[in-house]
C-alpha cells in the first residue's frame, strides 16, 4: 500500500515563510484534495513533495507497496518521480516546441516506464482522442483545455503510483475545467491512482474528493475525513459559498 | 557568360559545398539552438579536429575520415568535461550570459593559441585517394575532394537526427532548453542531458573538422572565416532545427557557388550575410522555425 505522510512540514522562499507546520497524509487508492485560495500554500506543499522546494522543517515520507518507507526531503524532483511520485504541474509546463507525441514520449522517460512506452502511448490516444489527431503538432499551438489533457496524459506515461494534480482548472473555461475533471475521476479508476490535487474551485474538486484539507495562510485549518465533511464545513461556506 | 554546363556545375558544387557548411554548423545547432549554449569556440574545435587529422595522416598516413570518426568519443568527452566546467562555474549561478560569452571566447584562444605554438602558422593539409580526382557525368565535373566530405556530412547528420528523435536523452536534449525543472518531472537530470548534448556537439566538431582540411588546407585562425556562414545557417534552419541545418547549409551553399560562378568569387563572402540579413527580415524563425 503506497502513501505519502508529511508530518510538520515548514517551508518558504528566502525569508518569507509559506508553510507553518503542514500535515496531511494520502493514503492508497484515495482521491484526496487540498482547498485554498491562492496564497496560501497549496503550491508550496505538493512542491515540497516533488523537491522543487526543500522544506526547512518536518518530513516528508513515502511508503512503497513494500512497505518500505522512503524520506522525500532532499531528493530531486527526478528522484521522486522515479520513485513513482508524478506531477501534472500548475500551468502545465508542456515543452511548447515538441509535438504531441514527443511531450508523451518524454513522459516515458522513468526507468521502468520505458519498456511498456507502446502500451501506454496507446491508452493515452484511446483515453484522449483529441491527443491522437493531434499527435504531429506542437504542443504550444493547442488550446488551453488541450494542453491540460495532454500535461495529464504526460504524467501518466510515467506509470506513477501516486499523482499530483496542481491546480488543473487554472486558465480553463468552466465547461472545460468539469470534462477534466471527469477525465481525472475516470483515469483514476481505470488506472487505479492515488491522487493528490490542489485546486482553489471547490466545487469542482468535491465531485473527485474521497477527503480533503483547506489550507489558509500556511497551516491547515480543516481536515475534512469525507467529501459531505468538506461541503458542510463553515468556513468552506464563508470563502467559496459567500454564506 | 551564361551556359547550361556552368549552371550545373555550379548547382553541384553549391551542393556538395553545402552539405560541408552544414556539417560545420550541425554542432552549434545542438548547442546553440537546442542547448542555449552560446559556444563560440565551436569552430576553433573543428580547427582542432583538422589539426589532429592532418596530424595522424602526416605521421602515419592514416586516412582524415577515419581519424575523424575515431576522434568522435575523445571529442564527446572533451564537450562533455567543458560543459560541467561551464555548468559548475556559470550557468548554475545564472551568470551564463556574459561570463559564459567569455568562457569561450578563452577556450577559442587557448586552441588557436596553442595549435599556433604547435604547428605555426602555415597553411596544412591531408593527402588522401579521394583527393584530386574528379568524376565526370555528361558535361558536369564532380571532384571527389567534395563529394566524400558531402556523403559523410549526411551520414552524420542522418545519425545525429534519428538519435534525437528515437532514443528517450535524444529527445530529452530538445526539451532540456524549453523547460527545465519540467524535464525533471519527467525523471530526467538536465544537467546530465545538458552535458550530453554538448558532448554530442563538441564531438561533430572532430569529424566536420577532418572534412574541412579534406576540402581545403586549414590554419589555425581559419574557423573565424566560417562565423558568418555558421551563424547565416543557424538562423535560417530555424535555431535548433537539424533537417534546417541541412537545408539551410544547402541553400548557402548553392547560394555562394552561384555568385562565385556568375559574379565573381569575390562576391561570395557577402552571400552569407545577405541572406543572414534577408532570414532576418522576412523569416525570423527559419526555414524550419517553430
Amino acid at each position: 500500500m503506497s502513501r505519502i505522510v508529511i508530518d510538520n512540514v515548514e517551508a518558504g522562499y528566502g525569508s518569507v515563510r509559506v508553510l507553518h507546520g503542514v500535515s496531511v497524509s494520502v493514503d492508497s487508492g484515495e482521491t484526496v484534495v487540498l482547498l485554498g485560495t491562492n496564497g496560501n500554500g497549496k503550491s508550496t506543499l505538493i512542491n515540497c513533495i516533488m523537491g522543487i522546494v526543500a522544506p526547512s522543517a518536518g518530513s516528508i515520507t513515502y511508503e512503497t507497496d513494500d512497505g518500505e518507507k522512503i524520506e522525500l526531503v532532499g531528493k530531486t524532483p527526478q528522484d521522486v518521480v522515479e520513485l513513482g511520485i508524478t506531477l501534472v504541474p500548475e500551468g502545465r509546463r508542456l515543452f511548447p516546441g515538441l509535438t504531441v507525441s514527443e511531450n508523451l514520449m518524454l513522459g516515458a522517460y522513468r526507468d521502468s516506464a520505458r519498456r511498456r512506452i507502446a502500451a501506454n502511448l496507446e491508452f493515452a490516444f484511446e483515453a484522449f482522442p483529441v491527443l491522437a489527431e493531434r499527435r504531429r503538432q506542437l504542443a504550444g499551438s493547442m488550446s488551453g483545455g488541450e494542453q491540460q489533457m495532454l500535461a495529464i496524459a504526460r504524467a501518466l506515461m510515467s506509470e506513477p503510483r501516486i499523482l499530483l494534480i496542481d491546480e488543473p482548472s487554472v486558465g480553463l473555461a468552466p465547461i472545460l475545467v468539469s470534462r477534466v475533471i471527469a477525465k481525472i475521476k475516470e483515469l483514476k479508476e481505470q488506472r487505479n491512482l492515488t491522487v493528490l490535487m490542489a485546486e482553489q474551485n471547490f466545487n469542482q474538486a468535491i465531485k473527485i474528493a474521497d477527503r480533503g484539507y483547506i489550507i489558509v495562510h500556511g497551516t491547515i485549518a480543516f481536515a475534512a475525513a469525507s467529501a459531505a465533511d468538506l461541503s458542510e464545513n463553515e468556513m468552506v461556506k464563508q470563502y467559496y459559498l459567500g454564506a | 557568360m551564361f551556359t547550361i554546363d556552368l549552371l550545373l556545375n555550379a548547382l553541384v558544387a553549391g551542393v556538395l559545398l553545402g552539405g560541408f557548411y552544414a556539417a560545420v554548423s550541425l554542432g552549434l545547432t545542438v548547442s546553440f539552438g537546442q542547448l542555449n549554449i552560446v559556444n563560440i569556440a565551436h569552430p576553433a574545435f573543428i580547427i582542432l579536429g583538422s589539426y589532429i587529422a592532418y596530424m595522424c595522416n602526416s605521421l602515419w598516413g592514416l586516412d582524415p575520415i577515419l581519424v575523424g570518426i575515431i576522434f568522435i568519443p575523445v571529442f564527446f568527452l572533451i564537450g562533455a568535461g567543458a560543459y560541467r566546467l561551464y555548468y559548475e562555474s556559470f550557468e548554475r549561478k545564472d551568470d551564463e550570459a556574459l561570463r559564459g560569452l567569455a568562457f569561450f571566447f578563452g577556450v577559442m584562444f587557448i586552441i588557436e593559441v596553442g595549435l599556433i605554438m604547435v604547428y605555426g602558422v602555415d597553411f596544412r593539409s591531408v593527402q588522401a585517394s579521394y583527393i584530386g580526382q574528379n568524376l565526370r557525368v555528361g558535361g558536369v565535373g564532380v571532384p571527389t575532394r567534395m563529394l566524400v566530405p558531402f556523403c559523410v556530412a549526411v551520414a552524420m547528420f542522418s545519425a545525429v537526427y534519428l538519435y534525437m528523435s528515437r532514443t528517450f536523452n535524444g529527445r530529452a536534449i530538445k526539451a532540456v532548453a524549453q523547460d527545465r525543472l519540467a524535464l525533471q518531472l519527467m525523471a530526467a537530470d538536465p544537467v546530465k542531458i545538458k552535458q550530453l548534448g554538448f558532448g554530442i556537439s563538441i564531438g561533430t566538431a572532430a569529424l566536420a573538422g577532418a572534412l574541412l582540411i579534406i576540402i581545403i588546407p586549414v590554419e589555425p585562425s581559419v574557423g573565424r572565416l566560417y562565423i558568418g556562414q555558421v551563424f547565416a545557417i543557424a538562423v535560417l534552419a530555424g535555431l535548433g532545427s537539424i533537417p534546417g541545418t541541412l537545408v539551410a547549409g544547402i541553400v548557402l551553399g548553392i547560394a555562394e557557388s552561384l555568385v562565385s560562378t556568375f559574379f565573381g568569387p569575390s562576391w561570395a563572402p557577402a552571400v552569407a550575410f545577405g541572406i543572414l540579413l534577408l532570414a532576418l527580415a522576412f523569416r525570423p524563425q527559419g526555414l524550419f522555425g517553430r
